[in-house]
């Protein structure tokens, strides 16, 4: 099959299967789980035929026409394509299989393995759109998924409200997104990514500032930027499966992948904007994190740091570098995901990191992956994550001293919080009945991890092992030579011993955050730089919203539906069917009385009186 | 000489008519209808309508008013005001009265019709042009009319008729 | 000398008038009904006039049918003036008035 039919087979395979599942399989967990596991292997295994055979392709059908306004669905299979269709394959493979165990006394399986398989389908969409209606579109399918999927155990009422956050705080953004593609319709009249590249190409694309700042507004709500990053964190009420795939790995890269698409759009002052909502998103995200007892919302937060990470490395210029560091991130942050849910299932689902330690030597397959993790997070010089770092530490030195600094520091905490996180869930003495009885997951839990930890080893080294039709996305990357090589290089070993060795130190393997008891200021400043967002939405709804809906509804209800509907037009009905009523007297001089009226007038009438 | 024998009968229909609207009693409602009936009739005559005349006094005069007479007597009701006015009412029985006084001033004077024309000497009431135009042109009509008094008489049958207990047939 | 139509004419309407107020103000059944007979009347007399003064006999032929109409209805009229003394016991209008809204 060429590339377009491929990947419309790994486009609707997954839809196949969730729809087998709601229509037959809602009661059979088993068949559920193994019919969505089996579409994630197709896809899994036709992206990377398609990743490493080369095939690319275009196609597009018409599918609504308003006169001379048309949507399309289309395929654009190119380089890009391809390597975010290999990422959400393989991710999504691991996942599945990772999910088979420990989703396996879940009683709502169907369910879960339904809303992966949409997941997977609404993804694929997004990566495979050619313009940008269809992108919307599947943008929005993926929102739903993700809102399914984190309110799995709904019973619980903090996941059915962290559901609602993330679908309203991501429309809020799609808001944003929408009105960019409106502008971007109406001032080059089509939003087709080929003929903008075409537009672009022949000198008259109309650029203006609105247009990427809008459409990025949709990557500040699916990529959690500020001031939306808010949801995040909440949606790990999801289950860790769901966590790893679309709130670690692909859902939320999906900004930096839509930026990558409409690159064309971009001018100098919407990419300084993009850069700083990066970098400060990544500073900010780094600083909660350090204060966090709950392991996946310290995952959470580091996500949310790299990705300001991303967008950082987008907004600088580069988008090799955002998608270098969006491939390896994908492989390492899902590794610690799944890693951290393996801890989980060992620990009888205890999330508390102060409730667990010595790990080591119980779990040491999840153990030796997950340092595998976090020394690619960290940056250690070798493995994935360094590489991407370093090229984006070089885009920021030669942009701009004050965001290099930024990611700089960013860069030693994300080393403080994550060793940090190490130390305390894995070394020391177990700090509680369930950590002290942690044994390792089945096979379904520990291939995966096997698998990313290999990926998170060799990722960082494109030129060698990438499939050649994927180098060329990462052609572009900065590479530094000479002084500048040897400022980054040192710059990121400093980092990595400073971070690390002060988190390793500092931290004692006690019940209580040592943070907390040595520093109690800091801990404060750090937990409320974390609530304040809440809390200033909080109040702006309470108070802004709230008011503004009261006043609309009064009006809507009381003076429009009371007032003139009821009153004036109802009211006046209602006169007129009263007066009406009193003719029926039901004496019959009455009735004679109004003919002998109106045979005078008739009488008139004819007469010529009237 | 025939226009003072107009007068006599018009005011004597038309003071019978006030008696029939005007009196308290049915009875003498009935028996005024008959003299008014009797005054239409001689003017009937008087239009040389002779026949007419008589079928008149025959059968409405004979027939329909004794039905009246007979039902008033048995149902024999009463009492009570005989009429009464509603403020809303008489307001309305004025204006309309204006309204039909103005037509009928606006007929007599800019109304064109014939003035006097005596009636057409060779018209008399001949029984035999009457029947023979009855049985010719008028035969639908007749027709129609004889199963107009046959449902009429079916219709009476049925009102009639008691309402019976099922149990008592 | 002959009346003239004219006069023939107000003649009737007066009749017809006076029917009319009998309608309007009486309360016993019966003498609303006689009321409409003279109405009727009036009518007739107004067709005699009328086909007199053209010339021809056809008015007269329509008094026929008129009065037959009339005797029948008058036979159907009084048969439910009596059902309904039957059925409420009372002839006067203005105590029949179940239509009242």
């Amino acid at each position: 099959m060429d590339a377009v039919n491929t990947a419309l087979f790994c486009l609707l395979v997954p839809l196949a299967s969730a729809a087998l599942i709601l229509l037959f399989l809602r009661r059979a967990g088993g068949a559920a789980a193994a019919l969505s596991t089996l579409a994630a292997t197709a896809v899994a295994a036709a992206a990377l035929d398609l990743a490493f055979s080369g095939a690319r392709g275009h196609a597009s059908w018409e599918w609504i026409r308003f006169g001379s306004f048309a949507i399309s669905i289309g395929v654009r299979f190119d380089d890009l394509a391809a390597l975010m269709l290999g990422i959400v394959g393989v991710v999504g493979l691991c996942v599945h299989v990772f999910s088979l165990g420990y989703m396996h006394e879940d009683p709502a399986r169907p369910r879960y393995f339904g809303g992966l398989s949409i997941f997977m389908c609404s993804m694929i969409g997004i990566v495979l759109a050619d313009n940008l209606f269809m992108m919307f579109m599947f943008w929005e399918l993926v929102g739903f998924s993700s809102y399914f999927l984190i309110s799995h155990w709904h019973e619980r009422l903090s996941a059915s409200d962290a559901a609602k956050k993330a679908f309203i705080t991501n429309r809020v953004g799609d808001f944003g997104f929408m009105l960019g593609i409106i502008l971007c319709y109406w001032k080059n009249g089509t939003v087709d990514l080929a003929e903008l590249q075409a537009h672009a190409g022949a000198g008259h694309l109309v650029y203006s500032r609105a247009i990427p700042l809008l459409l990025f507004c949709g990557a500040v709500g699916k990529s959690a930027q500020l001031p939306l990053q808010v949801w995040l964190p909440d949606a790990m009420e999801g289950p860790t499966p769901v966590s790893a795939l679309i709130h670690a790995a692909t859902m939320v890269a999906a900004g930096i992948f839509m930026l990558c698409r409409i690159q064309v759009l971009m001018v100098p002052p919407a990419l300084t904007v993009i850069s700083w909502v990066g970098t400060l998103t990544a500073v900010y995200a780094a600083l909660c994190a350090v204060t966090q007892r709950d392991i996946k919302k310290v995952l959470a937060y580091s996500t949310l740091s790299q990705l300001g990470y991303m967008v950082a490395a987008f907004g600088l210029g580069s988008s090799a570098a955002a998608m270098f560091h969006l491939t390896t991130h994908a492989f390492f942050k899902a590794l610690l995901f799944l890693g951290s849910g393996a801890v989980i299932h060992a620990c009888h689902h205890e999330q508390d990191i102060f409730r667990m330690g010595g790990l080591r030597t119980k779990i040491p397959v999840t153990f030796w992956t997950f340092t595998i993790g976090v020394a690619a997070i960290v940056g250690l010089p070798g493995l994935a994550g360094f590489f991407s770092k370093d090229a984006i530490l070089v885009l920021a030195y030669g942009h701009s001293p004050a965001i290099f600094a930024v990611l700089a520091l960013t860069a030693v905490l994300t080393a403080f919080y994550m060793l940090r996180l190490w130390k305390l869930v894995f070394l020391g003495a177990p700090r509680s009945e369930a950590a002290g009885h942690a044994h390792e997951g089945g096979i379904t839990l520990t291939a995966p991890l096997l698998l990313l930890a290999a990926l998170a080893v060799v990722g960082g080294y494109w030129a060698q092992v990438y499939p050649a039709g994927l180098r060329n996305v990462f052609a572009a990357l900065p590479e530094a030579e000479g002084a500048t090589h040897t400022i980054i290089f040192g710059t990121s070993l400093l980092v990595l011993i400073l971070g690390a060795g002060s988190a390793l130190a500092f931290y004692a393997s006690g019940p209580e955050d040592t943070l907390e008891t040595r520093a109690p200021a800091v801990f404060s400043f750090l937990t409320a730089l974390r609530t304040s967002f809440d809390a200033a939405y909080d109040t702006y709804v309470a108070k802004v919203q709230q008011r503004v809906a009261l006043a609309l509804n009064f009006l809507d209800v009381i003076a429009l539906g009371g007032g003139v509907i009821r009153g004036l037009c109802a009211g006046t009905v209602e006169m007129a069917g009263f007066w009406v009523r009193t003719l029926h007297t039901g004496r019959i001089s009455t009735y004679v009385y109004w003919f002998l009226g109106g045979v005078a007038v008739l009488w008139a009438f004819a007469a010529g009186v009237l | 000489m025939e226009s003072i024998a107009f007068v006599i009968l018009s005011a004597l229909t038309l003071a019978c008519a006030l008696g029939v609207v005007l009196g308290k009693n049915a009875v003498n409602g009935a028996m005024c209808m008959l003299l008014c009936l009797a005054g239409i009739a001689g003017l009937f005559v008087q239009l040389r309508a002779f026949l007419l005349a008589f079928v008149l006094i025959l059968v409405y005069g004979g027939a329909v008013v004794m039905l009246f007479l007979f039902i008033v007597m048995l149902l024999d009701m009463q009492g009570g005001q005989p009429w009464r006015f509603r403020r809303a009412q008489v307001v309305g029985t004025l204006v309309s009265a204006a309204l039909l006084i103005c037509g009928l001033n606006l007929l007599t004077v800019r109304g064109r019709l014939p003035s006097p024309v005596p009636p057409a000497a060779g018209v008399g009431s001949s029984l035999s042009y009457y029947a023979y135009q009855l049985f010719t042109t008028y035969m639908l009509p007749t027709q129609v009319i004889g199963f107009l008094l046959l449902i009429a008489m079916l219709g009476v049958i049925v009102l009639s008729r008691r309402h019976r207990d099922p149990a008592d047939s | 000398m002959t009346p003239s139509l004219n006069a023939y004419v107000i003649l009737s309407a007066a009749l017809f008038a006076i029917g009319f107020l009998g309608v309007l103000i009486r309360r016993n059944t019966l003498v609303i009904y006689m009321c409409l007979e003279l109405m009727l009347g009036a009518a007739t007399l107004a067709l005699v006039a009328f086909s007199r003064f053209n010339g021809t006999e056809d008015g007269d032929i329509f008094v026929f049918f008129i009065l037959t109409v009339a005797a029948a209805e008058v036979a159907v009229g009084l048969a439910i003036i009596v059902a309904l003394f039957r059925l409420r016991q009372t002839i006067q209008v203005d105590e029949l008035d179940s239509l009242k809204r």
